[in-house]
């Protein structure tokens, strides 16, 4: 007999399905951020090394992020409809609605830096210190991915608000870029390249971006409160 | 005869209503028996219930039209609706309990995998064995001790040959009940409370050992806890029997139930998985029904 039945249905044992429910769903979204890493991991590879063929793989990946984003859905839609989900249970179901498309935006900024990489052409980069700095993004990116899919497993609420001070440096760097890239050169080819790796130093912007507003759900989670971190919206010092 | 294991089969004179001595009459018992190695307990696997083209009436109100439906084995099937579409007359269509009723009447047919319980030659008292109902109201014999009442399903169903000592110590861990009354089998069952009384219900059901569980709004005089007791129970119970339940509850019928019916104006208007149900049903009724939109 099963312990529900041999001894009588213990308290912590009810709605024994609806728990393994929610916690599959819970690792189903978060284990998306392993294969966003992996992208990341791809796309500073593929930067690095002008490496057209890994960038196709990076694209033709990003259905299997989708495919979570769809498969995550319908399981809060069905976990919503079926187990009528109160409290901190529904918090949870609301900010697993949020993050995984958070992560399916992830991957979409992955798939427009592989995108790019056939645009820089065959030739080596053409100045080294922006690669650097992009490649420097991109590894913070993918620090913030881990740190916030870590805050939200430990529902650890500190964690998840480090990750603006981390955010921080990315948004420095990528100001950095932008400047570098207005310094480099003035022929064409050059500036086109210059222009492409701005693209690319704002999609691990926007992966920095979404990883913060993880962590916001993370807070949101543990307290019932949703605030933003930061809002770039307003001027800093002005409210 | 055998309808199971190695328990003879002699109804109560009281219940006799044809005369059952001869075992090719009972032929719901021998399809039973046949499946069944003999000695041994038979496979933990529920049957269908195929119902086709039933109707329900009392007196003149013709109160169920028309309806055909499959319980799958071992899955749990909600029938809900509002107050009066006719839910519960069908469930007491499924186990012969509706023709009880003065003036009442069902035609068409209800098939235990093969056997149409509604054919004339088979004994009614053996359906009800084979198809069990718990009620709304828990309703353990007030006089009896809590032993006594899960063995009162044996011996009125005339089920001899079993050890009822552990007859009854499995059917009350079968209703999670065991590790709280296992020290006090004498006392009165109405000494307990309200869900463990249902649970005690439960357990009269299941010992003797039923093809078929149904539940007329089993949890509707619960309170909350009681309720998800009885659901864990409902989800645990499944593997061994096929389920039906009516409920009021739709919440209820979301969290324990592989599919639904809905029933409207004894109409069954659709039925289906119940994840689908309660997200997209396919017709706009239901749809108001689950919404609450009406009841």
């Amino acid at each position: 007999m099963e312990s529900g039945t041999a001894g009588g249905v213990a308290q912590h044992e009810l709605r024994q399905r609806f728990r393994d429910e929610l916690s599959s769903l819970e690792a189903h979204t978060l284990g998306a951020l392993d294969l966003v890493t992996m992208q990341i991991d791809r796309s500073l590879e593929a930067l690095e090394h002008q490496d057209v063929e890994l960038a196709e793989m990076i694209v033709a990946d990003d259905d299997r992020l989708d495919g979570r984003f769809l498969e995550v859905h319908q399981g809060i839609l069905s976990l919503l409809a079926l187990q009528a989900p109160v409290a901190g249970d529904l918090r949870l179901v609301a900010a697993l609605l949020h993050t995984i498309k958070h992560i399916e935006r992830m991957g979409d900024q992955c798939v427009n830096i592989a995108k790019l990489i056939p645009i820089t052409g065959w030739e080596p980069p053409v100045d080294d210190e922006l690669l650097m700095t992009i490649l420097r993004m991109g590894r913070q990116a993918r620090s913030e991915v881990v740190q916030c899919k870590r805050a939200f497993t430990e529902r650890d609420v500190a964690l998840a608000e480090d990750l603006v001070r981390q955010d921080r440096e990315i948004n420095r760097a990528n100001r950095e870029v932008f400047r570098r890239a207005i310094d480099i050169g003035d022929d064409p080819d050059t500036r086109e390249w210059a222009m492409t790796m701005v693209m690319v130093a704002r999609a691990y912007e926007r992966v920095g971006d979404n990883a913060v507003d993880i962590g916001e759900q993370v807070a949101f989670v543990v307290s019932g409160l949703f605030r933003e971190f930061s809002d770039s919206s307003h001027v800093p010092g002005s409210k | 005869m055998n309808p199971r294991d190695t328990e003879t089969q002699t109804p109560p004179a009281e219940l006799r209503t044809r005369d059952v001595n001869a075992p090719s009459e009972t032929a719901m018992a021998d399809a039973i028996a046949s499946a069944t190695v003999k000695g041994e307990q038979p496979p933990a696997t529920g049957r269908t219930l195929n119902v086709d083209s039933l109707q329900a009436y009392y007196g003149d109100n013709h109160a169920v039209r028309d309806i055909t439906l499959t319980y799958a084995a071992n899955r749990v099937t909600a029938m809900i609706g509002p107050s009066g579409c006719g839910k519960s007359t069908v469930l007491r269509c499924l186990n012969r309990m509706h023709e009880e009723i003065p003036n009442a009447r069902a035609e068409g047919q209800v098939m235990l995998d093969e056997i149409d319980i509604y054919d004339s030659k088979v004994d009614v008292v053996a359906v009800r064995r084979a198809i069990g109902m718990v009620f709304q109201k828990p309703n353990p014999f007030p006089t009896m001790s809590i032993f006594d009442n899960v063995a009162a399903g044996l011996r009125l169903a005339g089920i001899k040959g079993v050890d009822t000592k552990q007859r009854v110590e499995e059917s009350l861990r079968g209703a999670g009940l065991w590790e709280e009354v296992k020290d006090r089998l004498g006392s009165p069952g109405i000494g307990l409370s309200g869900g463990q009384q249902q649970r005690l219900c439960i357990a009269r059901t299941i010992a003797v050992k039923p093809e078929v569980i149904l539940m007329d709004e089993p949890c509707s005089a619960l309170d909350p806890i009681a309720t998800l007791k009885i659901e864990e129970l409902i989800e645990q119970l499944k593997r061994d029997y096929t389920i039906v339940i009516v409920t009021h509850n739709m919440q209820q019928a979301a969290r324990v139930a592989d599919t639904t019916a809905f029933f409207l104006l004894g109409d069954l208007v659709e039925h289906a998985p119940t994840g689908k149900i309660f997200s997209s049903p396919d017709d706009s009724r239901t749809e108001d029904y689950v919404s609450g939109k009406f009841g």
